[in-house]
């Protein structure tokens, strides 16, 4: 890849993009570049980032999942019940919370890929499913009283740093690192460029979507789990919205929504976009709904310059060449 | 209604926890204390203050402060009329620049986060209505732990997480307002339902449990029939109370409505559903709101204090907060026109008791 082709990539458009919103963030409030706020931010954008990692493949695939947010709702719920109403001990009651998240992840993976059901139609399906049962377990009931070590997932800090943020940037690495490097990677992008292909070309279609979307629950369960700690608190309505926080996030860092196109890299950036927008703004004294529609704007803005620079300079390198 | 019978359906087969499938009631599991069935006021035992303390505050006494506001969600008039209350206060210190800011969802996420932003971007009081009183308690410590005067209305947080509460009602009394009104209005023998937004917002699941409280010992033959969610969503409170006509048809002669969203949706539904004066609708309202159905006749009686007192009080309470002049210990505190307030409970200052609009009175209000 030359200097060229990766300067027009959209990684580095969006690369430039928040280094300009950083640059005049920061010198809109000086309270917006310090180390403190700057890991604060990590620390809040931590949940919707662990979801948007795994919804980064599921977009890859041309897929999208709709039920993260009522997932982590549902495993908020079960970690409070099976601890405090079942009394199992805390340490098992979030591996097997972890463990209820990937299978509300298979069942996903299942209804899509045994049935073929549309994952929109699927998920859209499990989004009210997972929310109801999140709502009728809990009986509106919350779970409150945490024991101290718990709250470290949340609250703590590990030399210095929260730790929820080592985890997100352990599962960035992670989750980079396998799409972009593994085998399972260039599935997953095949099989987003085009299915059909893929499956002709010998790549276990069907197993990689299970997995992807067994991933997309088991993040969205420790992303429960983080946000519990933090919160002190479980409720049935927790998690609601984030599906689509997750894939603007995804969205807006270049993955294209029909599949076969995206990066973690970009995924990172465009998290990293949203949230300092959504507290820059309001750092220069910016209310809340103005953020919602700058962040509106700002996906539309990258989203069409991702696509106009290619075209551009397509359009050039063929008059070159004629 | 389906989604949520299939999925305890659902839950209990798959899941397999003996959850008892109590007849939950949406009220909290916390003692409750019912006023007298006549007019005999409460007496209230003086207690120690239970509020939290700030640290590292510098001295602000009549120095300019900065102060937001971050109500439960932001658009509905209830939350419009507290924080005019709140700038109007504002205007009148002349030492208090006062913004309101939050989410436009009753959600605990959104509202912690505007919290922790509103803290880096250093203020030096926070307002508060809270969606949750325990998930909102580690931000509001956070802001007590950087020297930020803290003050909730509305809604409390648990009492160590802020500094002062402003009560607009006391749950009790609220409870026997309503109870009381509805008795009058359907008879005692009668099946009445409650619309609350949702079973973990303290202060309804607070009223809920008063109001059955206050039932039992005063109103015995009263019926709840069915406590259902309608978050603070207008369509959803609607086809809630439909549903609640529906299903029950002439079992149901009362319809609690417990937000100021829920009970002009279910006057809605009631109307819509020709069973005015069938199906009584009491509730918590803004006047604005409940104007058409007074004037039809389809409801008697509207619960409420004035939010825009509410927000005042809470403005004045955080600036007395920031000057020091109201300290624990301390029994009343001023608040502008609105004279002297009492201290309560510890930490919460009473606005007053609870106020009913009715045909003869709604027209002089205007919020």
């Amino acid at each position: 890849m030359n200097w060229r082709a990766l300067l027009l990539r959209h990684e580095t458009v969006l690369a430039l993009l928040l280094a300009a919103g950083l640059a005049f963030l920061s010198s809109a409030s000086d309270r917006f570049l310090t180390l403190d706020n700057i890991l604060n931010q990590a620390r809040l954008m931590t949940e919707v980032g662990l979801i948007a990692l795994a919804m980064t493949f599921v977009i890859v695939t041309g897929g999208i999942d709709l039920s993260v947010g009522s997932i982590v709702g549902v495993v908020a719920i079960l970690l409070g019940v099976l601890w405090q109403n079942v009394g199992l001990p805390l340490p098992l009651a979030i591996v097997l919370a972890l463990a209820i998240g990937t299978l509300c992840g298979l069942v996903n993976g299942l209804i899509i890929t045994r049935f073929k059901v549309p994952p929109l139609i699927a998920t859209l399906a499990t989004l009210a499913l997972y929310r109801g049962l999140a709502e009728g377990i809990s009986q509106a009931r919350s779970v409150r009283g945490y024991p101290d070590w718990f709250l470290v997932f949340g609250q703590g800090q590990m030399m210095g740093i929260p730790v929820q943020v080592w985890l997100l940037i352990a599962a960035a690495i992670l989750a980079a690192c396998i799409l972009g490097l593994s085998v399972f990677g260039r599935s997953t992008y095949a099989i987003g460029s085009n299915e059909i292909a893929a499956r002709f070309s010998g790549i276990a279609v069907d197993r990689t979507k299970i997995l992807i979307y067994s991933a997309s629950g088991l993040c969205a369960a420790l992303a429960a789990v983080i946000f519990v700690s933090r919160v002190t608190t479980t409720r049935s309505d927790m998690g609601s919205g984030w599906e689509l926080d997750a894939i603007t996030a995804v969205v807006l860092g270049g993955t294209s929504i029909f599949g076969g196109r995206g990066t973690i890299m970009g995924t990172a950036l465009g998290l990293a976009l949203m949230q300092a927008l959504k507290n820059g703004l309001l750092l220069k004294g910016y209310k809340g709904d103005s953020t919602i529609i700058l962040i509106g704007a700002a996906l539309i803005l990258t989203v069409l310059l991702s696509n106009l620079v290619p075209m551009l300079s397509g359009l050039a390198a063929r008059r070159q060449q004629a | 209604m389906i989604r949520i019978s299939l999925a305890l359906a659902l839950s209990m087969s798959v899941v397999g926890l003996a959850h008892a499938a109590s007849t939950w009631t949406g009220g909290d599991d916390l003692p409750t204390n019912p006023l007298a069935c006549d007019a005999t006021p409460a007496t209230a035992a003086a207690q120690p203050y239970n509020g939290g303390t700030v640290t590292g505050a510098p001295d602000r006494k009549g120095k300019p402060i900065k102060v937001v506001d971050v109500p439960k969600l932001i658009g509905i008039g209830y939350f419009n009329a507290t924080s005019k209350g709140i700038a109007d206060a504002a205007k009148e210190l002349g030492n208090v620049d006062a913004k309101t800011d939050g989410p436009t969802k009753a959600n605990i996420d959104e509202q912690i986060t505007f919290i922790d932003n509103y803290i880096t971007s250093g203020v030096d009081g926070i307002l508060f209505a809270a969606n949750d009183p325990v998930a909102i308690a580690p931000v509001l410590k956070k802001a007590l732990s950087k020297g930020i005067n803290v003050v909730g209305y509305d809604a409390n947080s648990t009492p160590d997480a802020r500094q002062w509460f402003v009560n607009q009602a006391e749950f009790n009394g609220i409870a026997k307002a309503l109870v009381d009104n509805m008795a009058k209005e359907t008879g005692e023998d009668a099946g009445v339902a409650i619309v609350t937004s949702t079973f973990t917002t303290p202060n309804q699941a607070r009223w809920i449990s008063e109001m059955a409280a206050y039932a039992a010992k005063c109103h015995p033959k009263l019926k709840l029939l069915e406590t259902v969610e309608a978050q603070e969503d207008n369509a959803l409170s609607f086809s809630q109370a439909t549903t609640l006509i529906n299903k029950y048809g002439s079992d149901l002669k009362g319809i609690f409505g417990m937000t100021s969203v829920a009970t002009p949706a279910s006057a809605e539904a009631v109307t819509q559903a020709g069973q005015c004066g069938k199906v009584a609708v009491v509730g918590l309202a803004t006047p604005n709101a409940m104007k058409p159905y007074v004037a039809k006749d389809c409801v008697k009686s509207v619960v409420l204090w004035n939010p825009v007192d509410l927000g005042y009080a809470a403005m004045y309470v955080l600036r007395a907060t920031a000057d020091g002049t109201l300290k624990p210990g301390d029994t009343k505190v001023k608040a502008g026109k609105l004279g002297e307030l009492n201290v309560i409970n510890g930490s919460e200052i009473l606005l007053g008791a609870p106020f009913v609009f009715t045909k003869d009175n709604i027209g002089k209000f205007d919020f």
